[in-house]
């Protein structure tokens, strides 16, 4: 291999590193990271000595920010809707690209190109500074850039941005619930990576002397595509490997159009198709086979559960007259309910009747009216501002992270809860602060563990966990959040008697400790063994509110749940 | 030949932007079908137009097309050919590429989005570059099975103004939004129709209702694949077709339904009259380079910006 080539090689592994960072840890379907080399070699070229004549420095930063702009751009929009989007997205940026480079040839030099002097000089006459940029010098160039990007990856991976990213390919929803700022984090992650496209592009362009369409078509954004998919998810090694099967891919191709009498060009895009099917349907078996569920936060010391006990039971959460309604449908009107620390109040009533509404209005997640926290209002629709205040939701149905251990999962949590300003970069740089909220954050989870009784499955494959701990996992991700309040939507659903009592005794556990819980629960022997207070619903309003002895000699809730036998049976 | 009014060649640019349109709404009208159904973004739509178009050629006229009149039993062989190809190769990008990564709880699987986007990406791209080593020209004269252009003697409409406009424009235009129409009412009345929408709906109850979701996403893909054949047969003849002349299609075919409300089938239809306006006023105001660049900035456009308006109005499930 010749110095170039190894240089070329070096700068393709920079765009693919960029890449992985959102394809292979984030887990967002980006096709289009051509379209942000071509910025960052199109951009070089026509800015840069031989076309507007700025300095070359100049011209590559100024390229390498405005592909990081195009990328924030593309992410601010799709980032508020489904994944697939986003590869919509990318894969028309892709496209819109290549054709807008063919369709002016006077200013890129359409199919042929553009030329620039090789090898390109670095001048500077105020440093005195005249540096020829040899292959070589590329060759020490990109090795340094894609050492330190790999060095970052692994350190970013351990830390409490490696954490965002994992729940966010894992769970975006969940994550999103538990007070991760998902729309942030996919931003910055496309910002990333579109910049690192453009700096591969900038540095290629200037190795070389040379750009053509070819070299940024959307065949190479899948070819870039494939070379991250191959090491699976979030190991840095992966694009390594990658981009020595795309340097291995050219000569092949080349072997079998000779031997064929075939297009070499077109080979090379039947090679990249077959790579891609291969790649994709050896994913789930290799995947599960050589799984791994990322390092652990780290193991602290056992800690008893701190046990605040306060008589008064201050109201933690109030909400009053709140509506909801899905199109025609009124789902809440006029309802009202008040949670105290140190009670567990269970939510009842038919199905249809409001109750998820009702908790994912208190969480946030709709606007309905104003609900007072801790005796402040909060009437925006933010779910990642009441995380940050104390109130969280748990989703109804199971949502299995199975990429993270169970430690890692309610490490998410405690993340979520805890917004640290600058925690990533605090963390990339190694400061002491970072050390210290990286162990308080392992003392958190393990608390969180220890109370809702799963310390003992810590380290299992999330995958092998039975249905009740499944269960008791969504409530210990919310509890490590730090949440004073907790919205537990139906946590019993599916267990068993025995995990039923489980749940029962981790419920008074964390009211113990001073938590409000609420509870949605259809089973009125749970209802009757945990709850201190039950407010029913029905059709959006409250009907009753009180204790469950009250509730019992309600004649009105009788009725409303046909009345068959009783209700409550005595405990 | 005097220079025609400005009346004329705008009556020109909104036919032929028209004429267009309802071949991109039939285009679209495919995509929002599997969009709205399967909750798939089919990336190889417009890979599977042409394939389907290439299809009937390499089996009518083989691998060095020449550009002749086809005899009526050749057309009626050439449009079966081209809608089977658009079936065939549709339902096999939908086992092969898509179904194996969606969500199927009987075998505790998640959906993976990674996954089927890649996959549908490939499909594209394998029938293009497979494609392209069996026809390694830049362009090939596709036979018009319809004879359109023989509507008129010399082949054109003389509009009011002085312009002129091939017949074939006007006869696409017309049998376009017909097909498409048929297609939208057949999709929403019959018992397939039906069946797609309750799947769509919620997959769970209609499972217990007998309707497979495994063979509604195969289903889906089909309808769409006839559709896709249909779009070809009218949109290939008439001009040089490259085999790459797929993915700048489906992606505007997307454009179309994302512009007509992801899932709506008349919306589709609506969405691909006015890509093609846009896209036919774009080349008038900018030159035939923005042909390909139009549609794809207002993709990336529609995409980037209005999100919300993407999502067909159905209230939270």
């Amino acid at each position: 291999m010749t110095t170039v080539a190894v240089a070329q090689a070096l700068w393709l592994l920079v765009a693919a590193l960029g890449l992985a960072l959102s394809v292979s840890y984030a887990g967002l379907p980006i096709l289009g990271q051509g379209a942000f080399i071509a910025v960052g070699a199109y951009g070089t070229a026509l800015l840069g000595p031989g076309g507007a004549g700025w300095p070359l420095g100049l011209a590559c930063a100024s390229a390498v920010l405005l592909a990081g702009l195009v990328g924030f751009v593309v992410a601010i929009g799709a980032s508020r809707i489904e994944g697939a989007f986003l590869a919509l997205a990318t894969w028309a940026l892709a496209w819109l690209v290549q054709r807008a480079v063919l369709a002016y040839p006077a200013v890129t030099g359409g199919a042929e190109g553009l030329t620039r002097r090789s090898p390109a000089h670095l001048v500077s006459p105020t440093l005195g500074l005249d540096v020829v940029l040899s292959p070589a010098v590329h060759v020490l160039l990109a090795a340094l850039l894609c050492a330190a990007v790999i060095a970052a990856l692994i350190r970013l991976d351990r830390g409490p941005g490696g954490l965002d990213l994992a729940a966010l390919r894992e769970g975006p929803a969940l994550a999103a619930s538990l007070g991760v700022p998902v729309a942030a984090r996919r931003r910055t992650a496309l910002t990333v990576t579109a910049a690192l496209g453009a700096l591969s592009g900038a540095g290629t362009v200037v190795l070389l002397g040379l750009v053509a369409p070819s070299d940024v078509s959307p065949l190479v954004s899948l070819q870039l595509l494939v070379a991250v998919l191959i090491g699976g998810t979030a190991r840095w090694w992966g694009p390594v490997l990658g981009v020595a099967v795309l340097t291995a891919l050219p000569p092949l191709a080349a072997a079998l159009a000779s031997s064929g009498g075939l297009d070499p060009a077109r080979s090379r895009g039947v090679l990249t198709a077959a790579l891609l099917v291969i790649v994709l349907a050896l994913r789930g078996p290799v995947g599960r086979r050589f799984a791994r569920l990322g390092p652990d936060v780290g193991v602290a010391a056992a800690i008893e559960p701190s046990g605040i006990d306060d008589p008064a039971r201050p109201a933690l959460l109030r909400a009053e007259h709140l509506f909801a309604s899905y199109g025609a449908v009124v789902a809440l009107d006029d309802a009202s309910i008040v949670l105290r620390g140190g009670e567990v109040h269970a939510l009842v009533g038919p199905n249809g009747s409001g109750k998820s509404t009702l908790l994912k209005a208190l969480a946030g997640e709709l606007s309905t009216g104003a609900v007072e926290i801790a005796g402040q209002p909060h009437t925006a629709r933010s779910v990642q501002d009441r995380v940050q205040v104390g109130v969280v939701r748990t989703p109804q149905q199971t949502v299995v992270m199975r990429g993270l251990t169970v430690h890692r999962q309610v490490a998410v949590g405690a993340r979520g809860g805890r917004p640290s300003r600058q925690g990533v970069l605090r963390h990339l740089l190694a400061t002491p602060e970072a050390g210290r909220t990286h162990r308080r954050s392992a003392e958190i989870v393990d608390e969180a563990l220890h109370d809702t009784g799963l310390a003992h499955v810590a380290r299992t494959d999330p995958q092998r966990l039975t249905n009740g701990d499944q269960r008791l996992l969504q409530v210990a991700r919310a509890v490590a959040t730090g949440a004073t309040v907790l919205l537990l939507d139906e946590p019993a659903a599916g267990m068993t008697e025995g995990e039923r009592t489980r749940l029962a005794a981790v419920l008074r556990r964390l009211a113990g400790n001073g938590a409000a819980v609420l509870l949605v629960e259809h089973d009125m022997r749970l209802v009757g063994a945990v709850a201190d207070r039950v407010t029913v619903l029905e059709a959006g309003r409250v009907l009753f509110s009180g204790t469950p002895d009250e509730m019992r000699a309600e004649p009105s809730v009788r009725r409303a749940f046909l009345g068959a036998g009783p209700l409550v049976p005595e405990v | 030949m005097t220079a025609p009014a400005a009346g004329g060649v705008l009556l020109q640019v909104v036919l032929s932007g028209l004429s267009a349109g309802a071949v991109l709404g039939l285009v679209a009208l495919g995509f929002t079908l599997v969009a709205g159904t399967v909750r798939v973004l089919h990336l190889a739509h417009g890979d599977v137009v042409i394939a389907a178009v290439f299809a009937g050629v390499l089996g009518v006229l083989g691998q060095t097309p020449v550009s002749a009149a086809l005899g009526p039993r050749q057309s009626a062989l050439f449009v079966l050919l081209v809608l089977l190809s658009g079936a065939v190769l549709a339902a096999l990008i939908a086992v092969l590429a898509i179904r194996p990564h969606l969500a199927d709880a009987g075998r505790h699987r998640r959906a993976d989005a990674l996954g089927w986007v890649a996959g549908g990406v490939a499909s594209g791209l394998l029938l293009r570059e497979v494609l392209g080593l069996l026809l390694p020209q830049q362009g090939y004269a596709v036979p018009d099975p319809l004879r359109l252009a023989s509507l008129a003697s010399d082949g054109l409409v003389h509009l009011p103004g002085g312009s002129a406009l091939p017949v074939r424009a006007v006869g696409v235009l017309v049998i376009g939004l017909v097909v498409g129409l048929l297609a939208e009412r057949l999709l929403v009345r019959s018992r397939f129709g039906r069946s797609l929408r309750a799947v769509a709906d919620d997959p769970d109850a209609a499972a217990l209702c007998g309707v497979a979701a495994g063979r509604v996403v195969v289903l889906a893909f089909i309808a769409a694949g006839l559709l896709a054949g249909l779009a070809g047969l009218l949109d290939a003849p008439g001009r040089a077709v490259s085999v790459d002349d797929g993915v700048v299609l489906g992606l505007s075919g997307i454009a179309a339904a994302l512009l007509g409300g992801l899932g709506s089938l008349r919306g589709a239809l609506v969405g691909g009259l006015a890509v093609g306006l846009v896209q036919a006023a774009a080349v008038y105001a900018g030159g035939a380079s923005l042909q390909d660049v139009a549609p794809l900035a207002l993709l990336v456009v529609l995409v980037a910006v209005r999100p919300e308006g993407l999502r067909h109005g159905r209230g939270q499930r």
